[in-house]
């Protein structure tokens, strides 16, 4: 183009005809025109409508299908947390029932233990008891059988007060001897 | 001035829109018809359109690739900026004609920025003119549709609340502004724009070349340079905004002729 206008004569001069509209360029617009128009018309709008509704619904899908899945998500929420609060409370009772079987058991245990010592104790005792009986009886018997034999020493001979005082003394070494084993 | 400037310097002139034909006519009808760079551009502004949405809503997905968001947000630029605010519930129906309008004078003009080419079909006025007369008709009929021949016109023609011996003036001056002058305003803005601007581009880039040439002027250069740059950011919005001013004004008249009596 620029190539062409430097190419142009100075003595050429500006003519208002030049710039006319000829009938040919009129008829090439017209049908250059009209079937822009009938493309436009019949094919560029109805695709664009087209995809403008199919984005629409699409869109309109989505965001149902994102307000199910969140009022989905809701109730399992709600779900969880009521099945949290069950179990704690589960866990609650759980550990109670722990507490209550550890104070039966701890009870159970002191009482037998107790029960036991007592026992004991009372066995015990009882041996103690027998034990004493059975020696006083054969202390008694050994007093008895001691008495006659010194009954006997003091009838066989007859004694003065010295005689007798010494008869005594010696029957008590003798005794208190024999209870060391010596006879 | 040197004279080497002015020897360099060629002004551009209405010669400029002249083009002649590549190989032989056609005679169709006492019409004579060639291919020449100006039918070459209309065609290429038309494959220029069709390839645009065709490529972009080739295969429309629901996420879209580039070209189909560009081909979409354009649709929606049109029925958002020019359709719904002109003619709100109606604009669906009028959505295909303005549309094509926006696009059509769009992917035209922007050839007048294209480095190489820098010429519109556009600024030859005959192309301009299908568009304001498509318009023309559309807006008229779709006022004699909706009001009746005579009830448009009265629609028209008497605007309500002026004494009655006023329209004996106000009723030419209607018929004039609303009915005469709308195609030919239509027309002539668009192509008188791209007109003006490949002057304006044609001085500063010739300006420069013949700047670089004319010996201490030379310092110039660089500013005339500079214009023509700026100048061509400034086309690409005159391009798209009377691609707009088109489309919204044939939209504000067809609503205008879709308006209820008053």
């Amino acid at each position: 183009m620029l190539m062409r206008m430097g190419s142009l004569l100075a003595a050429e001069a500006n003519d208002k005809r030049d710039l006319y509209p000829h009938a040919s360029e009129l008829i090439v617009g017209a049908i250059a025109f009209a079937i822009l128009f009938g493309f436009m018309w019949k094919w560029v709008l109805p695709r664009v409508g087209a995809i403008l509704e199919q984005r629409r619904e699409k869109i309109q899908g989505d965001l149902e299908r994102a307000e199910a899945t969140r009022r989905e998500a809701e109730a399992e929420l709600a779900r969880y947390r009521e099945q949290l609060a069950n179990a704690r409370e589960e866990a609650n009772r759980i550990i109670e029932e722990g507490r209550k079987t550890a104070e039966q058991l701890r009870a159970d245990l002191q009482g037998k233990a107790e029960q036991e010592a007592r026992a004991t104790v009372a066995r015990a005792t009882e041996e103690i008891r027998a034990e004493r009986d059975r020696v006083l009886r054969e202390l008694s018997a050994q007093v008895g059988q001691i008495a006659v034999e010194l009954a006997e020493r003091v009838v066989e001979k007859e004694l003065d007060k010295t005689t007798q005082q010494k008869l005594v003394d010696e029957f008590i070494k003798q005794v208190s001897g024999s209870g060391n084993g010596k006879g | 001035m040197s004279r080497g400037l002015l020897g360099a310097f060629v002004p551009p002139t209405t010669k400029d829109f002249v083009w002649p034909c590549w190989g032989g006519g056609l005679r169709i009808g006492g019409v004579s018809f060639c291919f020449n760079f100006v039918t070459f551009l209309v065609l290429l502004g038309f494959l220029l359109f069709v390839a645009f949405f065709f490529f972009g809503l080739w295969r429309p997905q629901i996420v879209p690739g580039k070209l189909q968001s560009m081909a979409e947000m354009g649709i929606q630029f049109v029925r958002e900026n020019i359709a719904i605010p002109m003619l709100g519930p109606e604009s669906d129906r009028y959505l295909p004609l303005l549309a094509t309008l926006f696009f059509a004078i769009l992917f035209w003009n922007i050839f007048e920025v294209v480095p190489g080419i820098n010429f519109s079909s556009n600024s030859r006025v005959a192309f301009p003119m299908v568009m304001a007369i498509t318009a023309w008709v559309i807006f008229n009929a779709v006022g004699i549709r909706t009001h009746g021949f005579v009830g448009y016109l009265k629609l028209v023609l008497f605007p309500p609340g002026a004494p009655a011996l006023l329209y004996v003036l106000l009723v030419p001056i209607e018929f004039v502004t609303s009915i005469l002058i709308r195609p030919v305003t239509l027309s002539i803005r668009l192509a008188a724009n791209l007109l003006a601007g490949h002057f304006l581009l044609a001085v500063f880039f010739l300006g420069t070349i013949a700047l670089l040439q004319g010996g201490w002027l030379v310092v110039f250069a660089p500013f005339s340079f500079a214009m023509s740059i700026a100048l061509v950011g400034f086309e690409i919005f005159v391009s798209i905004l009377q691609a707009f001013i088109f489309a919204i004004l044939t939209a504000s008249y067809i609503g205008g002729a879709l308006a209820e009596e008053h």
